[in-house]
């Protein structure tokens, strides 16, 4: 069972980029049989910046991990940007993900021995395409990481690193943007920083994102919250506030 | 804490495994060497004791100085006195010496270096051949042959055939078909054939000689009195009296250090060089995982576990993977004794079967050698392991501190090069013994290795930016990360290379240095012959008959067929060779490159002068108008003032006088001819004049005639066996050094599993990822060939300077260069196969979330 939506997005659709259909992840068999997702169906609109929320066991990480085509679902549909993720194989899966799809990781990710610019520029040289310049210098700019370029990881602080990894995802203007926690390894500073810059990147770029979070103040910049428990969504709503957002949670609890 | 190390290994069971296969290998060919060689050892001396079982007392002349390859003869008729000796039942004198049957034309000579004898036949009850068919030989013309030869000659009791000996061919009847003792005839591929004493004799020219007198023993006179009485009734100094099982054991002493010995060091020093290679994979593992886990180590700590036991814990692991390793090296080098058994069997040279034995010293010194490496070099990584603090444990991301001697690793590092260039320039230069000089070199060449291992840290970060640029041509993003990879841990890359550098710098080396004993040869044919056709003694140590020379004066086309001859002297303590020169033919075939003196001394030099080649001067230290004392073989003694010294350590290599000079100092079944220079006419062709010597010493089988072009061929695959094998034993340090960029590549891969994770979610694929680790085992492999080369080249080239006054020349051998250089990459692509595998395989969630 699916909540309704209790409010119409914010920006105006011109077409969904993520639809799940039913989905189900079920782990384990007979009594130790585990649903992890209970037949959630689920859509998100171009220019969406969404935040889903639960708590831990809710299956917020395994809906994000099978929108994102790292895992697969037991049963049910995924389409990201038109194209449907069953039955791709491993080869398939990836391209998609390297062509239509980027991530923010709660631990960054970022590659040591590269340099701030590099790591930005990683996804698109694996897929040996060229960066277009103009937009990379724009995402330079947005990013405020300019003098820091030619700096290693190790010597950037964790917000930095992670604007490193927004822009990462960012360059290869994919359809949609996964963020899995982004600010769980942040300080409420860094993650201002971290969230104005997902958000410009929905308001100002247009992007789609879709993020899973614990922090209630992150999913108050989103424009929809999603909340799951037991593998189910329980309520599908506006922006709220981070009030808002922890009152529900509690009932959730 | 047993417990734990234990449970450690388990739970890394792939890493422990890789690991142990480096010591393993190692490991296996001591055991196996030492198993072959000890079978080698036993086979021999069964051998002549079965040979020996009829003969209580052996007679033999006394050589008048040791260490000589040519056989010395007795006074035959002392046979005479022996048997008037009280106890004496039976005494025959015995010749030893080489010939072969033809049969139907056919010639049924030995194969694969092994001699082919000639033996006298003795008495029955003195007899180690005893008749499975027909009998021995009685008569003149009788001969009676080895079961091995008449089967692979089809040579039936009754049929007449040939037999080449040093005074021609000769028809022979077979009237026997012989066994040795009770089995197997043929000893690592030698032929045997039985003639009467006085037709060896006559066919041998040693008339009134013979090698040994064989004497058997009335019943209940033992061996030890028998000889005693010999010994009384023979007082003179010269002969020696020994009972047949003294005599048997030190003919297999001897074989055995001509054999077994150098089997034994040489497959030891491969072992060894494998074993180092071992070594830098283990203190490479280990340095990695005590890196990996630290915070485990930390935790420990922070429980209670004292520095003590942390050392113990690690030191614990590595003595349990040596021990495992020997024993299963241990094992393993039996099948390999087994098969190396076969292998010599396969190519004619056949070992006699006596089973595998396995020795307690052969099991006490591989697991010294195995458990003794891996815990020397697991301790430098288990002193570092005892160094992480307790409050490593709390921090994300803690890193093992750096060595207290860290920052004077590249002094030490350069102080060891320095050593290890002084070691191997005292064992070029000095004039120590050889053996000593030999260890002096590859010490020196062992720390050479280790310096530049401690130091090529250093070049991993200049040759990754050079490779980085084409390998991100080719493979794009990947290789650019594959490059970053290599070199974000110079130290580990490093002694990964290292480990490959080895082999390839031994492998280049051996190139460099087969090659120049190669060269070293044809070049001394090219610039001291003008003669295009020699005759020489086919077989070791002989001679060819006199009448040869006739023969090949005679022949149309030939314009100058020049005699030389020789024999063994001793001056001072050192052998060389005397060289007797017909002076008035000499320069018309062959160019003297004078130091001190010119050709119009060679008719000078008259009964008392004599040439010298300059390092034996040097060697020596006499100069013209000095003298020098010569022992002959025969036990003659000659005294000669040196008029002039020349350079050739490959051809006429001795001390050169007049033919007249050398007569006196033969043994009397020497023709003081054994090779002759031939000169063709001009204008003649030599392949016709070659064909024309050949028809003439048609019944001198004991002749071979050769162009210089096929010299110089006989020694190319002489040299080239040899290197062959060299390659081969070489080979197996590369596999190991394999093993080490696996375990490497293994090893980073685990500490990067999140790192992959990211690249497999943002769209890195399976392929690419393998690409990926593919480049950087090849960026590795690559550094570890380059190093291996150049070093090879540095070693090969001091080498070859070293004994240059040997003749040794120093050729570049760039195509070969080139071979190995692709090689290394082979082996690094073929290395990358199984980790690149694993991570491809690795599910991206789970390495996603892995800590």
């Amino acid at each position: 069972m699916s909540a309704e939506p209790e409010a119409a997005p914010v920006m105006a659709a011109t077409g969904d980029v993520v639809v799940a259909t039913d989905l189900t992840k079920i782990y384990g068999e007979g009594d130790s049989e585990v649903r992890a997702l209970d037949g959630v169906s689920v859509s998100f609109p171009k220019g969406q910046l969404a935040a889903v929320m639960g708590p831990s066991g809710s299956g917020k990480s395994t809906l994000m991990h099978i929108l994102a085509g790292l895992d697969r679902p037991t049963g049910g549909s995924v389409l990201v940007d038109g194209t449907e993720l069953a039955g791709l194989n491993d080869q398939k899966l990836t391209l998609l993900r390297r062509d239509k799809i980027g991530f923010v990781f709660q631990f960054f990710n970022l590659l040591p021995m590269l340099t701030a610019k590099e790591n930005i520029e990683l996804p698109m040289k694996i897929a040996g395409a060229k960066p277009d310049p103009e937009w990379e210098a724009t995402l330079v700019e947005a990013t405020g990481l300019g003098t820091r370029l030619t700096h290693k990881p190790a010597e950037l602080s964790g917000g930095q690193q992670q604007r490193v990894a927004v822009a990462r995802a960012l360059l290869s203007k994919p359809a949609v943007i996964f963020g899995d926690e982004p600010t769980g390894n942040l300080d409420s500073k860094t993650s201002g920083e971290v969230l104005d810059l997902l958000r410009r990147a929905v308001d100002e770029f247009g992007q789609t994102v879709i993020m899973v979070t614990h922090d209630a103040s992150a999913a108050a910049i989103a424009d929809r919250v999603l909340f799951l428990r037991d593998g189910k969504i329980v309520r599908d709503a506006g922006r709220l506030s981070a009030g808002e957002i922890l009152d529900t949670i509690k009932t959730l609890e | 804490m047993l417990g734990l190390v234990l449970r450690g290994l388990a739970t890394r069971k792939l890493r422990s495994a890789l690991t142990a296969i480096a010591i393993l290998l190692g490991v296996t060919m001591i055991s196996g060497t030492l198993v072959l060689t000890d079978q080698i050892d036993r086979a021999f001396v069964q051998i002549f004791q079965a040979g020996n079982a009829k003969i209580d007392v052996v007679i033999k002349q006394k050589p008048p100085f040791e260490n000589v390859q040519t056989s010395v003869y007795l006074n035959a008729t002392i046979v005479d006195q022996v048997r008037k000796v009280d106890g004496v039942k039976t005494a025959d004198p015995f010749i030893q010496t080489e010939g072969y049957l033809i049969a139907n034309g056919e010639s049924l000579n030995s194969t694969g270096g092994a001699p082919s004898f000639v033996f006298t036949s003795v008495a029955e009850d003195l007899n180690p051949y005893t008749p499975i068919e027909g009998r021995l030989p009685e008569a003149s013309g009788e001969v009676a042959v080895a079961k091995e030869i008449a089967a692979k000659g089809d040579v039936a009791v009754g049929s007449k055939q040939q037999l080449a000996t040093q005074d021609g061919i000769k028809d022979v009847t077979v009237v026997g078909i012989l066994q040795y003792g009770n089995g197997d005839t043929s000893l690592g591929g030698s032929t045997t054939v039985l003639a009467t004493l006085t037709d060896v004799q006559q066919w041998w020219a040693l008339e009134g000689k013979a090698s040994y007198i064989y004497v058997k023993a009335q019943d209940g006179v033992s061996q030890g009195e028998l000889k005693d009485r010999i010994r009384s009734a023979l007082p003179q100094q010269d002969l020696i009296v020994q009972t047949g099982r003294e005599d048997a054991d030190e003919q297999a002493g001897q074989l055995n250090d001509l054999i077994g010995k150098i089997i034994r060091y040489a497959l030891l020093a491969f072992a060894g060089v494998a074993i180092l290679v071992g070594a830098f994979i283990i203190y490479n593992t280990f340095s990695i995982t005590v890196a990996q886990r630290t915070r485990e180590f930390a935790m420990l700590r922070t429980i209670g576990a004292s520095r003590r036991q942390i050392l113990a814990s690690v030191i614990g692991e590595a003595f349990l993977i040596g021990l495992l390793a020997s024993v299963a090296g241990i094992v393993l080098g039996l099948g390999l004794a087994w098969g190396l058994g076969k292998l010599f069997g396969a190519i004619g040279f056949g070992l006699p079967a006596t089973g595998l034995i396995l020795s307690w010293q052969t099991v006490i010194v591989c697991l010294a050698v195995g458990i003794g490496i891996t815990v020397l070099a697991s301790i430098f990584p288990a002193l570092r392991a005892t160094k992480i603090a307790p409050i490593a444990a709390l921090r994300e991301g803690a890193t093992l501190p750096v060595g207290r001697f860290a920052k004077f690793s590249p002094i030490i590092a350069v102080i060891i090069g320095v050593l290890g260039i002084a070691g191997m320039a005292y064992g070029l230069i000095s004039s120590g013994s050889t053996t000593g000089r030999l260890t002096t070199l590859a010490g020196g060449a062992i720390l050479i290795f280790l310096a530049v291992a401690m130091l090529s840290r250093y070049i991993v970060r200049p040759v990754v930016s050079v490779l980085g640029m084409p390998i991100g041509a080719v493979a794009g993003g990947v290789g650019r990360i594959a490059s970053e990879n290599a070199a974000r841990n110079p130290a580990r890359t490093a002694v990964t290379a290292a480990a490959l550098m080895i082999g390839i710098g031994l492998v280049v080396f051996v190139t460099i240095f087969v090659g120049g004993i190669k060269a070293s040869f044809t070049g001394a044919i090219d610039s001291s012959l003008k003669s295009e056709i020699t005759v020489s003694a086919r077989g070791f140590g002989g001679t060819i008959p006199a009448a040869v020379l006739p023969a090949v004066q005679g022949v149309e086309g030939v314009q100058t067929a020049s005699p030389v001859g020789g024999t063994a002297v001793q001056i001072g303590n050192g052998g060389y060779a005397l060289i007797g020169i017909d002076p008035t033919t000499l320069p018309d075939v062959y160019a003297f490159d004078w130091t001190d003196g010119s050709d119009a001394l060679l008719g000078t030099l008259g009964t008392d002068k004599a040439l010298v080649e300059s390092k034996i001067a040097e060697e020596l230290k006499v100069k013209p108008g000095g003298t020098i004392d010569v022992l002959s073989i025969s036990g003659a003694k000659a005294t000669f003032t040196v008029v002039g010294t020349y350079t050739d350590p490959t051809i006429l290599n001795g001390i050169v006088v007049d033919q007249p000079a050398l007569k006196p100092l033969l043994q009397s079944n020497a023709t003081g001819l054994n090779t002759i220079f031939v000169r063709v006419a001009d204008g003649t062709s030599v392949e016709t004049v070659q064909a024309g010597v050949d028809e003439a010493l048609k019944q001198f089988p004991t002749a071979q005639v050769q162009s210089n072009q096929e010299q110089k061929d006989q020694a190319a695959s002489g040299v080239n066996t040899i290197l062959v094998i060299f390659y081969a034993l070489l080979a197996l340090s590369v596999v190991i050094s394999l093993f080490g960029i696996v375990n490497t590549l293994v090893l980073s891969i685990f500490e990067r599993t999140r790192e992959i994770g990211m690249l497999r979610a943002v769209g890195t694929t399976r392929r690419q990822l393998r690409a990926m680790i593919r480049w950087e085992a090849v960026i590795t492999s690559i550094i570890g060939g380059v190093l291996g080369v150049l070093l090879g080249i540095l070693f090969g080239w001091a080498v070859c300077k070293g004994l240059e006054s040997d003749g040794l020349v120093f050729v570049f051998p760039t195509s070969q260069i080139i071979i190995f250089l692709v090689l290394s990459i082979v082996a690094g692509v073929l290395a990358a196969i199984l980790p690149a595998r694993r991570a491809a395989k690795l599910d991206v969630l789970a390495a996603l979330s892995y800590e």
